[in-house]
C-alpha cells in the first residue's frame, strides 16, 4: 500500500488524473451553483423577455436575488445558459455543468502552481512536492466536493496561488494584475497587498535602477529606500486593474453592482448560524431594540484587520511569504463575523506550501492534535446545527455558541503555531536562496 | 342605506311557504338550515368620518375577512380565501393623496385588530399590473382570526347606547364566516357583505324605518339549458314594508366561482425544523368539468412573513414533479430570502402553485408537498416561538367556453387576489377546506427554535472575553517571533541557537 502510494505520488500524471477523477462526480449541486447559473441566464437574456437568452450580456446578474459576486463570474458561466448550450456542440447536460468543470479545473491549475512554487522556491523535490499538494489539495475530498458542487472558491484558489507564484517569480506586473483581479472578485485578497509589498524589498528584487543611499538613515532615507520601482509598479497595476474592473462594472450595472458586490458585506446582519464566534452574539444583537454598553461585534474588524493586514505581514512577510499569507488568511477567516466551510478553502490552498517545513509535520503528534481538534470542534458545531436546522431544537445557546467559541480557540491556537514557525523558517529562506531564482544572491541580506 | 338579506338552502331543507309571516316591517318563520348573506349598500356620507377621509384618497379598496372556522359554502358564495384579513388597495394616483392615505389605511386596519401595518409603502406588497386591469395595486394580509375588535368599533359608531337590538345585530358578526368591504370610485358606493355558512339559524329579519330591506329565500334550481358557468335559483322575495306577502321568483346568473364538491386538508410534516414542508391532501384527482375542458388544480398560499417559499427552489421541474407540483405560477414581490422576521415591514407573501394530479382511471386522493422556509425570529425566553399559516385556497381553474362573458351578477365577488392572475374567461371550482382531526380551525403551524434568552445573559461578556483571549494569544506569539528575529529574514544563527536549546 505504501509502495503503491509512493508510486502514485511520484507521477504527476497519476496524481492529476486521480484528482480529475475525484472531481468527475458532478451529481450534487450546491445552492450557490444555482445562484451563479441563474445569474448567468439573467445576464444573457434581454430585459424584455426573460426566456430568450442570447450571446450578449444584455441583462443583469443582479436580477437574481442573493447574487453577491462580480458579473465576471456570470460571464464565465455563459455556456450554462440555455441558448449557449443549444448553440454549443456536445450534450446539453455537460454544458449545464460547465461551471463545475471550470471550478474543478481551477482546482487542478492551483495544484499545478503549488507544485511549481514548492519545487522552485521551497526546495522540495518533484515527488515530495507532489506528495504534499496531492494529499492536501488535489486529492482532498473537501476541496474536490466544494468545487464539484459548484462553489466558485476554486477560482479564488487558483487566483491566489497564481498571485504567490507570480510574486516569487518576480513577475511584478502579472502579480499586480492578479491582485487587482482577486480583490475585485472577492475583496479578501486585499490582505495580501501589505505582505507582498513588504516582501518586495530592493535587496530581494535585485533592484539596480535606483542607487541605494546608505548614508541617509533618517525618515526620508528610509522612505526613499522603501519606495522601490517594483513596489510602485505593483501598486499602480493592482490599483488600476481593480479600479478599471469596478468602473466597467459600475458603468454596466450601476448601483446594483456596488450594492451586491461590496456594500452588502458592510450592511448585512449575518444572523444565520455559521462557524463565526460572533454568530450567536450577532443574532442576539440584531434583534435587540436598544443598545447599551460595550459591543465587541461592532469592533470585530479591529482584531481581524490588525492581525491579517498589519501585524502578521510586518513580522512574517520577509521571513516566509507563503506561510505569512497562510497565517493572514487563517487570521482573517478565524476573526471574521461570518464563517462557513467554503472559507476554509481560502487558507487550505497555502497549506501544502507551509506544512513541509512546519512544526506540525516535524512533530506529528502536535500535527495530529491540531487536525483532531480542528475537526472535533467542527463536528460538534455541525451536530448542534443539524439539531437546530432539521429537528427544530433550540441549540443556539449554549450548544452552537460554545461549539463556535471552541472552534475559534482551536483556530487561534493553530494560528499561534503557524506564527511560531515563522520565527524558525530559516530552512525555507536558505532553500529558496539555493534555488535558481534570479536574485538568489541578495536573499540572505536583511532589509 | 339598502339591505339585501338572502337565505340559500338546499331543496331538502325547504320550509313550508305558508309558515312565513310578513307583518309590518318584519319577516319571520321557523328556523332554517341555510347560508345567509347580508349585503348593505351605503353612501359615503353614512360612514364614519375617518373612513370617508380614507375613501376620498382611494381608488379601490377591498377588505376581506374570512373566519378560521370551517363553513359549508353554497351556490354563488363558493369562492374561498385563506382565513384572516386580506386587503386589496389602490390609492388615488396623485402623490399628495398617497402620502395622506399612507397614514389613514393603517389607522383603519388597526380598528380591525391588525397592529403591524405601518404604511402601504412598507407593509403592503405590490400586485402585478401588467396582466389584467381588474387587479388592485397593493395587497396586505394579517392573521386576524376574530372580529371582536371590529364589532366593538362598529357598535360604538353605529348604535345608540340604549339600542340593544342594534348591538345584537353586530354581535352576530362574531359568528360570521366572512365579511367583505368593497369600494371603488366608479360606483362610489360602499358594499358591506357578511356571510354565515350553511347552518341551522332563525329566520327573522326586521327593517328599521330608515332603510329598504329586501329578503330572499332561495334554493338552487337547474332549469334546462343552464350553462356550466351559470347558477340558477328559485324561491321567494319580499321587500319589507312594501310587500304584504313574499313574491315567487326564478332566475339564473353567471358565476365565476363554483363548488368542486370535494375537499382538501393541509398539515406540516414533522419535525418541521427550520424548513417546514406543507402537505396538502386532496381528496380527488378528478377535474370538475368534462375532459375536453382545460382545467388545472391550483393552491394559493398566504404566507405571513415568518415563513416563505424560495422561488428558485421551485423552478426545478424534476424536484417539483417529485412533490406533485407542476409549477410556481406567481409569487408576490419582494420576498427577501435572508432577512430575519424582526427587521421586516412587509406583511409576507402570496404564492400561487399549480399542482399536478396523478393520472388514474378511478377517482383517488393524493398529496402534494410544498417546501417552505422559516425566518429567524427574535430571541425568546424558553427558546421557542411559534408560526401559524392559514389554510391555502385550493381550486380548479378551468377555461370557460369561447365567448363566455361574466357580466356583473348580483352576487359577484371580484378582487380576491388570485382572480386577477387568470384570464377573464376562467371558472374557479373551489375545494372545501377540511380541518385536520384534533383541530377545529383552518390554521396550521408549529414551533420555531429561537435563541433562548434565559441562556443568553452571558453571551456578550463571554464572547468578548474569548475573542480578546484568542487575539492576545496570537499577538503574544507574534511578539515572541518579533523579539527573537525582528521583522526581517530569520537569521540562520538564531535559528541554530534555538535548535540547541
Amino acid at each position: 500500500m505504501a509502495n503503491l502510494l509512493s508510486t502514485v505520488f511520484s507521477s504527476p500524471s497519476l496524481v492529476f488524473t486521480a484528482a480529475f477523477l475525484l472531481r468527475a462526480i458532478l451529481l450534487y449541486t450546491d445552492i450557490d451553483y444555482l445562484v451563479f447559473t441563474d445569474a448567468a441566464r439573467f445576464t444573457f437574456s434581454s430585459p424584455s423577455s426573460s426566456s430568450v437568452s442570447g450571446f450578449l450580456p444584455q441583462g443583469s446578474p443582479y436580477d437574481r436575488e442573493t447574487y453577491r459576486y462580480t458579473p465576471l463570474l456570470a460571464y464565465l458561466l455563459w455556456p450554462t445558459t440555455p441558448a449557449a448550450a443549444a448553440s454549443l456542440p456536445g450534450p446539453r447536460v455537460l454544458w449545464a455543468s460547465w461551471g463545475k468543470i471550470l471550478f474543478a479545473g481551477a482546482d487542478l491549475a492551483a495544484g499545478w502552481l503549488l507544485v511549481a512554487v514548492l519545487r522552485r522556491h521551497r526546495g522540495l523535490s518533484g515527488p515530495r512536492a507532489l506528495q504534499y499538494v496531492g494529499a492536501i489539495w488535489l486529492l482532498n475530498p473537501m476541496v474536490a466536493t466544494i468545487s464539484t458542487r459548484g462553489s466558485s472558491e476554486g477560482l479564488l484558489g487558483v487566483l491566489v496561488a497564481a498571485l504567490l507564484w507570480a510574486v516569487l517569480e518576480r513577475r511584478v506586473v502579472l502579480a499586480g494584475f492578479l491582485l487587482g483581479l482577486g480583490v475585485h472578485f472577492k475583496i479578501y485578497p486585499f490582505i495580501y497587498a501589505p505582505a507582498i509589498v513588504w516582501w518586495m524589498d530592493a535587496e530581494r528584487m535585485g533592484s539596480r535602477s535606483k542607487p541605494i543611499n546608505r548614508s541617509s538613515n533618517g525618515l526620508l532615507g528610509k522612505l526613499q529606500r522603501f519606495v522601490t520601482p517594483e513596489r510602485v509598479v505593483l501598486t499602480l497595476v493592482s490599483l488600476s486593474t481593480f479600479a478599471a474592473l469596478n468602473l466597467a462594472m459600475y458603468a454596466l450595472y450601476g448601483h446594483d453592482f456596488l450594492q451586491h458586490t461590496f456594500l452588502h458585506h458592510v450592511t448585512r446582519i449575518d444572523h444565520r448560524h455559521n462557524f463565526s464566534p460572533y454568530n450567536v452574539l450577532l443574532y442576539l444583537a440584531s434583534a435587540a431594540k436598544e443598545s447599551g454598553g460595550f459591543k465587541i461585534e461592532s469592533v470585530a474588524f479591529v482584531p481581524q484587520l490588525l492581525l491579517s493586514v498589519v501585524l502578521i505581514p510586518l513580522v512574517g512577510a520577509k521571513k516566509d511569504l507563503a506561510a505569512t499569507m497562510l497565517a493572514q488568511t487563517f487570521a482573517f477567516v478565524t476573526f471574521n463575523k461570518v464563517c462557513t466551510s467554503q472559507y476554509f478553502l481560502w487558507y487550505m490552498v497555502f497549506l501544502p506550501l507551509y506544512l513541509p517545513h512546519s512544526s506540525l509535520t516535524r512533530r506529528p503528534r502536535l500535527g495530529l492534535a491540531a487536525l483532531g481538534l480542528w475537526v472535533a470542534a467542527q463536528a460538534a458545531w455541525l451536530q448542534q446545527g443539524y439539531e437546530l436546522e432539521f429537528l427544530g431544537r433550540s441549540t443556539f445557546a449554549p450548544g452552537l455558541w460554545w461549539a463556535s467559541l471552541a472552534f475559534f480557540l482551536v483556530n487561534c491556537w493553530i494560528l499561534g503555531l503557524i506564527i511560531g514557525d515563522l520565527g524558525s523558517s530559516s530552512t525555507i529562506a536558505s532553500a529558496s536562496s539555493s534555488s535558481s531564482t534570479p536574485s538568489s544572491a541578495s536573499n540572505k541580506r536583511k532589509n | 342605506m339598502r339591505q339585501r338579506t338572502t337565505f340559500l338552502h338546499r331543496n331538502e331543507d325547504a320550509i313550508d311557504p305558508a309558515s312565513l309571516k310578513v307583518s309590518g316591517r318584519t319577516l319571520s318563520g321557523p328556523n332554517i338550515r341555510a347560508v345567509r348573506e347580508d349585503r348593505f349598500t351605503l353612501g359615503l356620507d353614512e360612514l364614519p368620518a375617518e373612513l370617508q377621509e380614507l375613501l376620498r384618497l382611494s381608488q379601490e379598496l377591498y377588505i376581506r375577512w374570512t373566519s378560521p372556522m370551517p363553513y359549508q359554502a353554497m351556490g354563488p358564495w363558493s369562492s374561498r380565501l385563506s382565513p384572516g384579513l386580506h386587503v386589496f388597495y389602490t390609492p388615488q394616483a396623485d402623490a399628495k393623496a398617497n402620502v395622506a392615505s399612507d397614514h389613514e389605511i393603517c389607522l383603519l386596519l388597526r380598528r380591525l385588530g391588525s397592529v403591524e401595518c405601518s404604511s402601504p409603502n412598507k407593509s403592503f406588497s405590490r400586485l402585478p399590473n401588467d396582466r389584467f386591469s381588474h387587479s388592485t395595486a397593493l395587497e396586505y394580509y394579517q392573521p386576524v382570526y376574530d372580529l371582536t375588535n371590529f364589532v366593538e368599533y362598529a357598535v360604538q359608531y353605529a348604535c345608540a347606547p340604549s339600542d340593544a337590538e342594534c348591538k345584537t345585530c353586530f354581535d352576530a358578526l362574531k359568528q360570521a364566516s366572512s365579511l367583505d368591504f368593497s369600494y371603488d370610485t366608479i360606483s362610489h358606493v360602499v358594499k358591506v357583505t357578511a356571510l354565515w355558512g350553511r347552518q341551522n339559524q332563525p329566520l327573522s329579519v326586521s327593517a328599521p324605518a330608515s332603510h329598504r330591506v329586501e329578503v330572499g329565500l332561495l334554493t338552487p334550481n337547474e332549469p334546462p339549458h343552464l350553462e356550466q358557468h351559470e347558477i340558477g335559483v328559485t324561491g321567494l322575495l319580499t321587500v319589507l314594508g312594501e310587500d304584504s306577502k313574499p313574491a315567487p321568483t326564478m332566475f339564473t346568473f353567471p358565476s365565476r366561482h363554483k363548488q368542486a364538491s370535494t375537499g382538501f386538508s393541509s398539515t406540516f410534516l414533522t419535525p418541521t425544523g427550520l424548513h417546514p414542508t406543507m402537505q396538502l391532501h386532496i381528496n380527488s384527482n378528478k377535474p370538475p368539468m368534462e375532459e375536453d375542458t382545460y382545467c388545472a388544480l391550483h393552491a394559493l398560499l398566504t404566507l405571513p412573513r415568518t415563513i416563505f417559499a424560495d422561488k428558485y427552489q421551485l423552478e426545478d421541474t424534476l424536484f417539483l414533479a417529485s412533490k406533485n407540483l407542476t409549477a410556481l405560477r406567481y409569487i408576490s414581490q419582494p420576498v427577501d430570502l435572508e432577512a430575519p422576521d424582526y427587521v421586516m415591514d412587509i406583511w409576507g407573501s402570496s404564492v400561487l402553485l399549480e399542482l399536478s394530479t396523478p393520472v388514474a382511471e378511478s377517482k383517488e386522493g393524493f398529496t402534494a408537498e410544498i417546501p417552505l422556509h422559516l425566518r429567524y425570529q427574535s430571541p425568546q425566553h424558553g427558546g421557542e416561538s411559534t408560526f401559524e399559516v392559514p389554510y391555502p385556497a385550493v381550486f380548479w381553474a378551468c377555461a370557460a367556453e369561447e365567448g363566455t362573458k361574466f357580466p356583473s351578477s348580483p352576487f359577484d365577488r371580484i378582487n380576491l387576489g388570485y382572480d386577477g392572475l387568470f384570464g377573464p374567461r376562467t371558472l374557479f371550482w373551489h375545494l372545501d377546506p377540511v380541518a385536520k382531526s384534533g383541530s377545529d380551525q383552518l390554521v396550521i403551524g408549529g414551533k420555531v427554535p429561537v435563541l433562548d434568552l434565559d441562556k443568553s445573559r452571558s453571551i456578550n461578556t463571554v464572547t468578548s472575553i474569548v475573542v480578546v483571549v484568542g487575539f492576545a494569544w496570537v499577538v503574544y506569539r507574534l511578539m515572541m517571533v518579533y523579539l527573537r528575529t525582528g521583522y526581517g529574514v530569520a537569521q540562520p544563527v538564531k535559528a541554530a541557537e534555538k535548535k540547541q536549546q
